[in-house]
């Protein structure tokens, strides 16, 4: 690879900083390439590689584009496709320990299982309607188990000691129950603790859902986590053979590196450099430190999308493309 | 409490205009886009859309205050050429780019449902 070549395409790690972070890739900055933007360019080079999908995390490749694009993108998924999240606590009673405002945030973090495409934004000061609220009742009240004899175990000793989102109880609004069947409404998880109780405590809440984006509130950011990372390249720039291959090997990650035997000598060869967590630890050891080059792919992203459970991560990724493309027409539209 | 309502992040004010152009009288073919309720995701991903047309001299863009919800976008182009003109055509490339990464996503996605079935 020559030297324009490589600044434009790759970052590189060296012992003590990273070089060539910025694209470079404009017009005019290498006379031998022409770097203005092309639509057929962008479709030859452009692709995306699924690499894994279940129901609730994501990873894929997305090939040739501009790191502000992918950027963007990932700010989207944390901050802007909406979801459904408790808003508001009526608190009818509450003699547990927790605190009343405690309770209303541990409340207001609880994911709920709706598709907030069926829902509208709710306007501020208006009261709540079926198209943009669901409600929840918590009603929990602590007793003794007369049942239990000789244990200290308060699983056995009370009944209902442990609030948790199971207790939360869909309240249909005015023709909501036709739209949703019950169980179409609910929290993502039901095991999730909200409060202990004692034999006469008890929950009295009503709370109300609302649609909103993760730019007002982190409850509402749909995803666990949404991050992108660039694929390593490892290049051995002469053979790396006997104990100083082990020593490579132990530098990466597991799997990056494997050690061949050709003819008795161990010798060392890059087997998977998607897997390498780029620590650079290879650059501590005076003698493994000139024998290799690490380097990023500048467009090549690794991303990840870990849903919350609300919406499958793939539909999350839809809908962060239509946010963005909603973004674009206003701007023209203004 | 004097904290400021969660909404004004990304809802307009009453009478607030999302786009105000502002011609840059320092220099020719110039112009200063003030972009209200966008942060970087837009700001950036413009600025780097801009920077690719061989015709825009200068793009840049700056969020003047971190509590001011807005973004400062600077456009400098050659003389047959106008800001605006740059922006329209940014926006509508980066506009399919994206239909071509939905398209390919989708196409992705069914493909990785239809290998998993095997």
């Amino acid at each position: 690879m020559n030297i324009s070549e490589d600044t434009r395409t790759r970052v590189t790690l060296n012992e003590h900083g990273v070089d060539n972070v910025h694209s470079t890739d404009f017009p005019g900055e290498y006379p031998d390439f022409d770097d203005a933007w092309d639509f057929k360019k962008f479709k030859k080079n452009f692709r995306i590689d699924m690499i894994k999908m279940n129901d609730d995390e994501l990873e894929f490749d997305m090939v040739g584009i501009d790191a502000a694009i992918a950027n963007a993108f990932r700010r989207i998924l944390l901050a802007e496709v909406p979801t459904m999240a408790i808003e508001k606590v009526h608190i009818y009673n509450n003699t547990s320990i927790i605190q009343d405002e405690v309770l209303a945030h541990r409340l207001g973090l609880i994911p709920i299982k709706a598709d907030p495409r069926l829902f509208e934004y709710k306007s501020e000061g208006e009261d709540f309607s079926p198209e943009d609220t669901i409600i929840f009742q918590l009603k929990v009240k602590c007793t003794k188990n007369s049942q239990a004899k000789d244990t200290t175990d308060p699983d056995e000793m009370y009944k209902d000691h442990k609030v948790t989102t199971k207790h939360l109880k869909w309240i249909p609004m005015k023709g909501q129950d036709t739209i949703f069947k019950e169980g179409d409404l609910r929290p993502v998880n039901d095991d999730i603790l909200i409060a202990k109780l004692r034999p006469g405590q008890e929950i009295d809440i009503r709370v109300f859902c609302n649609k909103g984006i993760g730019k007002d509130h982190a409850k509402f950011s749909p995803v666990a986590t949404a991050s992108y990372r660039l694929l390593p390249e490892i290049y051995l720039k002469s053979p790396v053979t006997g104990a100083l291959a082990e020593k490579l090997q132990s530098c990466f990650s597991p799997g990056v590196i494997v050690i061949d035997t050709e003819n008795g000598n161990k010798v060392a060869r890059v087997a998977n450099a998607r897997k390498d967590t780029c620590s650079r630890e290879v650059f501590r050891h005076d003698n493994l430190k000139d024998l290799v080059e690490l380097k990023k792919v500048r467009d090549h992203f690794i991303f990840s999308v870990e849903s919350t459970g609300i919406l499958p991560p793939d539909i999350l990724v839809e809908e962060a493309i239509k946010v963005l493309m909603k973004k674009c027409q206003d701007f023209i539209l203004n | 409490m004097n904290a400021p309502p969660t909404f004004e992040s990304f809802l307009l004010f009453d009478g607030e205009k999302k786009i105000t152009i502002e011609k840059d009288t320092k220099v020719p073919n110039a112009a200063i886009f003030t972009v209200n309720k966008e942060d970087h995701t837009l700001g950036n991903m413009i600025t780097a859309q801009l920077r690719k047309d061989p015709q825009v001299l200068f793009a840049g863009y700056k969020n003047p205050h971190p509590l001011e919800h807005k973004f400062v976008l600077r456009v400098q182009t050659t003389s047959d050429y106008s800001p605006q003109e740059a922006i329209t055509h940014a926006i509508t490339d980066l506009i399919s780019e994206f239909s071509l990464l939905e398209e390919r996503f989708k196409e992705a996605v069914r493909e990785k449902q239809e290998g998993d079935m095997i």
